[in-house]
């Protein structure tokens, strides 16, 4: 009997691990996904002002800090009881929709874009972005640059710096936006959207022009029948900043529609002993395990499950993609997990338009920005939909507004049953009796981990965006390791 | 003219993660030579090859941890870190294939990268404070780091 491994070299020593434990014929017998954790977050907050939470959860992990600073200043405006001005909001969404639209763009070509557009049993020294500009030309990737580069630039016009907003205050923003900073972010928002429609075109010419990927996005390996979640506006348009949350079944009906003040109604946490991160179910369904199905609680928010959690998008260009994606998916809701990676960039897409319709309406550069606060209520939520799934920040204060409690569910939170469930089946589809497990097959193996752009700097209050991961195979019976495959930082 | 970026990376509020942090703002606090600037960054991978664009010489003070002695201090130049462009995480590309993306886009990549790398004690506890081995490290890395600037002592 064998082990596999996939060994990070990192400068942190925390990291990811998949062990797939097999049984003496070599089939998949079960499979376990556990995650480091970091200690004392909680107690790192309370005792402080409630606002500086805005400027200290985002420095949790560097991969989304925006989204925490959105949601953190949401939840703070919940605790002193007061409503951002019409501007102020739209000054949030505006950053928010810039911030969304760089952080897909990199997922795609970054992260899972060499899976598909270099191969997914390529060699792994050429499967990165490094593949991937080599493959579908040196332009793509100065576009990719130039993207990211003025998504940060529009953030920091309205937040005050890149990376680490800091515009967010309870009531809105700290400062309007001038006529000079409009133009510029219309503009930005005018390359934002072109560059979508070169992404969605390189994504039909790579991946949708050949039947191996459709087939693999397709395959029963690849796809889980569960509850969806997303945020939607008035209409059940997808919405990333404000509005309900809506939870979707198998079948693609309603089956929950609420405030985020009332998560705790609705979703509650199973926890694993080999795990540190608890997975959240719904509570009207109840949790019964790893399964499928409309009698599981297992939900998912992703890309995906957001559009199939709202009836369309609120943007033309994003909602005739949308329309597309169901039609060649064979209709709604699509369950097949590697669909996210395209779900994704229909929502780059709506980020885009999101962003230009915001920047070019009249009323974004009023100077009405924030209603200041005169009270305190002493508890808030505040809930977006980060790029990873829905982001909830609960905070409790005294009368004078210093931090009692804290609570986070945190995008890839929502998904860490999924997660397991969607590694399993794609171990057991693709590691048979007798045959070599080959580096291949554990990168496709991760394919399934990696369409879910899981992140747990945060939700384990982790390491900074970074997460090595280890693979193993084990021997079901003696625990030895059947194989190693390392992944080098 | 030739500029060199001081940059101080880490993470702020985990402990002896904030290393780099550390250093770059001590750095700061003192005159620097022309043509030399200090940054505190708390990002990696792309974002990184957007903050070194334009710079001859790139000095990064990062924490590390790798089995050696708490606040053993490490300096690694280019080549100790070429170590082949695979991608590990879900979310990071290394320095090495930031640096080597830059390049093939024909941007103005720096010509010298050296890294000063301090042995953490925790960084996986939430805190502002530095452990008491990698503060000392911190003000030997100051003093070597303000050598390979050229600046003389005090």
């Amino acid at each position: 009997m064998r082990k596999v491994s996939i060994d990070p070299i990192t400068r942190l020593e925390g990291h990811g691990k998949i062990e797939i434990f097999v049984n003496d014929a070599g089939e998949v017998a079960n499979v376990y996904f556990q995650v480091p954790e970091l200690r004392g977050f909680e107690r790192f907050c309370v005792g402080r002002p409630v606002e500086e939470l805005a400027r200290i959860t985002p420095r949790i992990c560097g991969v989304c800090p925006e989204a925490h600073h959105m949601a953190s200043t949401k939840a703070i405006d919940g605790v002193f009881g007061v409503e951002p001005t019409p501007t102020g909001r739209m000054l949030r969404e505006l950053l928010y929709s810039a911030f969304f639209a760089g952080d897909h763009t990199t997922h795609f070509f970054v992260l899972s874009g060499p899976d598909f557009v270099v191969g997914p049993t390529a060699d792994p020294a050429e499967r990165n972005i490094l593949g991937v500009i080599a493959k579908v030309g040196m332009e793509i990737g100065g576009a990719v640059i130039k993207m990211r580069a003025e998504a940060n630039e529009l953030v920091s016009l309205i937040g005050g710096k890149a990376i680490h907003p800091v515009c967010g205050l309870p009531g809105g923003v700290s400062k309007p936006l001038s006529a000079e900073e409009r133009d510029r972010a219309v503009e930005i928002a005018k390359g934002q959207v072109e560059f979508a429609k070169v992404a969605l075109q390189i994504f039909d010419d790579v991946v949708l022009a050949n039947a191996d990927y459709v087939d693999l996005i397709k395959s029963d390996a690849f796809t889980h029948e569960t509850y969806y979640m997303g945020t939607v506006d008035e209409s059940n348009k997808v919405n990333f900043y404000d509005g309900k949350i809506r939870v979707v079944d198998p079948a693609g009906k309603e089956f929950l529609k609420f405030e985020a003040k009332d998560y705790l109604s609705h979703l509650a946490e199973h926890v694993e002993p080999y795990s540190y991160l608890v997975y959240p179910y719904l509570k009207g369904v109840g949790w019964k395990g790893f399964v499928d199905g409309k009698d599981s609680g297992v939900y998912r928010a992703s890309p995906l499950s957001r559009l199939n959690a709202a009836d369309g998008m609120a943007t033309p260009l994003a909602q005739a993609e949308y329309e597309r994606m169901y039609a060649t998916l064979g209709g709604k809701p699509v369950h097949a997990t590697l669909a996210t990676h395209w779900a994704r960039l229909v929502e780059l897409m709506y980020a885009a338009e999101r962003t230009l319709d915001l920047a070019q309406d009249p009323e974004i550069v009023n100077p009405d920005v924030r209603n200041i606060p005169t009270g305190i209520v002493g508890e808030g939520v505040g809930c977006v939909e980060a790029p990873r799934g829905t982001l909830y920040h609960h905070y409790k204060t005294d009368d004078k507004g210093i931090v009692t409690h804290v609570n986070l569910i945190v995008g890839t939170t929502n998904n860490n049953a999924a997660i397991s469930m969607s590694l399993k089946k794609a171990a057991m589809g693709l590691i048979k009796g007798g045959t070599e497990i080959s580096e291949g097959t554990l990168n496709m193996i991760e394919m399934a981990f990696r369409a879910y752009d899981p992140c747990f700097g945060c939700a384990t209050h982790t390491l900074p965006g970074e997460m090595p991961l280890e693979v193993t195979v084990k021997s079901e019976r003696t625990r030895e390791v059947i194989t190693s495959v390392k992944r080098f930082m | 003219m030739s500029r060199t970026l001081v940059l101080g990376m880490g993470n702020p509020i985990l402990s002896d993660d904030g290393l780099g942090l550390h250093v770059a703002r001590e750095l700061r606090a003192t005159p620097m030579p022309d043509g030399v600037e200090v940054q505190e960054s708390e990002v990696a991978g792309l974002r990184l090859l957007e903050l070194v664009r334009g710079f001859t010489k790139v000095v990064i003070i990062d924490a590390l941890k790798s089995g050696r002695q708490p606040g053993e201090i490490v300096r690694l130049e280019g080549k100790d870190f070429k170590g082949g462009h695979r991608y590990g995480s879900a979310h990071s590309i290394g320095l090495d294939t930031a640096l080597e993306l830059g390049h093939r886009l024909g941007f103005e990549m720096p010509e010298e990268v050296v890294v000063y790398a301090v042995e953490a004690v925790d960084v996986e506890t939430f805190g502002e404070q530095l452990s008491p081995p990698v503060a000392a490290a911190a003000e030997c890395v100051l003093e070597m780091i303000r050598a390979e600037l050229g600046i003389a002592d005090n």
